[in-house]
């Protein structure tokens, strides 16, 4: 039997009040388990970590920690905007990795101790662990933009956490006239989805132009000199949507650093611009949880050891998703992607499943594809393709890259479909 | 050597643990590659999006020759060559074999019967080499189409039939260009729908 604090772990289980989450293979599991791991997160990154150990290794007790019941998944979400997909088609919730034998505790972990190798929940219920995967995803830094506060979100929706902000946008998107403008001011890198602001503009576009709003402007107020498939999205606007989206880069004052909600006015350094809607995304960070932890750098994330995910702070955590910070900087760092997540989480269930039994850990392998849709028939993607050496990740030049600016229209519209069809079976792979 | 010492590591804890056993999963390397596949194919192969194929129980041929030819760009595609420029040719060879000795799962789909008729009448074009339901196929390099997704037929037919990709498969290009538009998504669904071989 493991170091594992198993009566407050029944108490936080009694105390979430829910029969379905003490399952009976949970008990068992416990009896015979030949280790623990707990998993703080369910997103994709968490929700897969999960699953591969498990899948990988059944003797392995595994508790996935996770405060919400349904999970919201980012991706697509911007098409909740244009109104092309609802948000209940980006839910699932977790009776999937139940029925793996996986505990789900609905619960927020407020402490790590990784010296004893402990998680307290909330309530005070403890968790101990052999190996502990750390998928918080991130926070945004409020303030990172003054004057846009949580409350200020309520009026001026960053809408980059899938949810009830991505309503709140949506509605006020369909609120506009024609002729008025819509401000998206994307984060400083390094960010979640890095396409996601510019996908963003093309949907908005999208819904203003069929819906007898073609006067509208979409303005881009960016603290960035460039962005992810720049030259793809640039076509697309040019394209789709001729005259309707401006970008502003931070070298052309383009960075945000005032707002007012009242007055819907965004200040630059040196000037303002009105929008009857404005969507400001905030700086990020790695999740509280995994910054209070001891696991981020100065800047906030954290960063990982490429042949493990295992943390560079601490033994026997690994971060994975968002969180991470990883990859060849600034330029080929891996992407906060739903694809990049999934992969890593993989590498990770690797690493712990072998290290657990004692055997070699498999060789690494990390490649993320992501697309993007600026209609719902025109999409692209960029891929990567990241090999370990010398335990450095390295970006594999002759790979990856974005799809071709010069090609036939078939390409746009493949990558469309293929967009929804990685979105089912990502899900699938971590959730199912 | 170094699987060498991995059994012996096994074997050890087997010992010492009683019921501790070394997972197949964890042991094969094949899976942390194969892995890499899933997020877009789905577990073994078995894909859950309409426009992403399954793989899991394609012939070995097939999947190795179509890996390659995206690699060395000799085929279309609009994202798996960019993909595959990352992997070796063992490594193309290993996946092949890995995802060719799964199970075939056909997809539960459904599509209205007068479409899956009318897809019947003129799946003669596809019979001769694929089997009368699209699950025995002629040769080797040739794919099962019974229970794959009927979008992504349709799409593959489409690419085919446009003809404005490069697509080495001549006898493939001849046929679809023999089908009406309609008839691409009728013979589509008609395999699609297709439970046995």
């Amino acid at each position: 039997m493991n170091s594992v604090n198993r009566r407050s772990f029944i108490q936080a289980l009694a105390a979430v009040g829910s029969a379905s989450i003490l399952t009976v293979p949970t008990a068992r599991a416990s009896a015979t388990s030949k280790a623990r791991v707990v998993v703080v997160g369910g997103g994709f990154g968490g929700a897969a970590a999960a699953k591969y150990i498990k899948l990988m290794d059944n003797a392995i007790d595994v508790t996935l920690v996770e405060p919400n019941a349904t999970y919201t998944a980012c991706p697509l979400s911007n098409e909740v905007i244009s109104g092309h997909r609802t948000l209940e088609s980006l839910q699932t919730r977790y009776g999937g990795l139940t029925a793996r034998g996986i505990n789900i505790v609905q619960r927020w972990v407020t402490a790590v101790d990784p010296v004893k190798k402990v998680v307290t929940l909330t309530g005070g219920a403890t968790l101990s662990y052999d190996a502990l995967v750390m998928a918080p995803g991130i926070d945004f830094t409020w303030g990172s933009v003054e004057g846009y506060t949580l409350a200020a979100s309520e009026q001026m929706p960053h809408a980059y956490k899938a949810g009830p902000q991505t309503l709140l946008l949506q509605k006020q998107v369909m609120a506009m006239k024609d002729g008025e403008v819509c401000i998206i001011a994307p984060p400083p890198k390094p960010f979640r989805c890095p396409p996601g602001p510019y996908e963003r503009a093309a949907q908005i576009a999208h819904y203003l132009q069929h819906h007898g709003k073609g006067k509208s402007k979409i303005l881009i107020l960016d603290p960035n000199d460039s962005f992810s498939k720049k030259g793809l999205f640039e076509q697309a606007w040019k394209t789709l949507y001729p005259g309707m989206i401006e970008w502003i880069p931070g070298k052309d004052d383009g960075k945000v650093v005032r707002v007012n909600p009242a007055t819907h006015t965004c200040y630059t350094t040196f000037g303002e611009h009105k929008g009857s809607v404005i969507n400001i995304i905030p700086a990020h960070t790695a999740g509280k949880i995994a910054r209070d932890a001891g696991l981020a750098n100065a800047q906030g994330w954290c960063e990982v050891q490429p042949m493990t995910m295992e943390s560079t702070m601490h033994k026997d955590i690994y971060p994975v998703g968002d969180a991470c910070i990883a990859g060849e900087l600034p330029v080929y760092d891996m992407p906060k992607s739903a694809h990049m997540a999934v992969t890593q989480a993989k590498v990770a269930a690797g690493a712990i499943v072998a290290k657990i039994n004692g055997l070699p850990n498999p060789e690494p392998y990390y490649v993320n594809t992501c697309y993007s849709l600026a209609a719902p028939d025109y999409g692209f993607s960029v891929v990567h393709v990241y090999k370990v050496e010398a335990n450095k990740f390295i970006y594999v030049k002759d790979a990856g890259g974005i799809s071709p600016i010069k090609t036939p229209p078939i390409t746009r519209r493949l990558e469309a479909e293929y967009a929804n069809g990685w979105f089912n079976n990502i899900m699938a792979d971590a959730f199912v | 050597m170094k699987k060498a010492i991995g059994r012996a590591c096994a074997l050890t804890l087997c010992l010492v643990g009683g019921a501790m056993v070394a997972p197949a999963m964890a042991a094969d390397p094949i899976e942390a590659l194969a892995a890499t596949c899933n997020n877009c194919h789905g577990l073994n192969g078995v894909s859950v999006g309409a426009s992403m194929p399954s793989i899991g129980g394609q012939s070995e041929a097939y999947l190795r020759m179509l890996m390659l030819e995206w690699k060395s760009g000799a085929r279309y595609s609009a994202t798996m060559g960019r993909l595959l420029k990352g992997y070796s040719d063992e490594q193309i060879a290993a996946l092949a074999k890995y995802f060719a000795a799964k199970p075939w799962v056909p997809s539960e789909q459904r599509a209205p019967d007068q479409v899956v008729f009318n897809g019947r009448l003129v799946s003669d074009r596809c019979t001769t080499c694929h089997g009368e339901r699209g699950g025995q196929p002629s040769d080797s390099a040739t794919p099962r189409l019974n229970g794959q997704w009927a979008m992504y037929l349709e799409m593959e037919l489409n690419k085919y039939r446009d003809d404005a990709v490069n697509l080495p498969h001549r006898k493939m290009r001849k046929n679809a260009q023999k089908l009406e538009q309609a008839e691409v998504y009728e013979v589509s669904n008609f395999m699609a729908v297709q439970k046995g071989q």
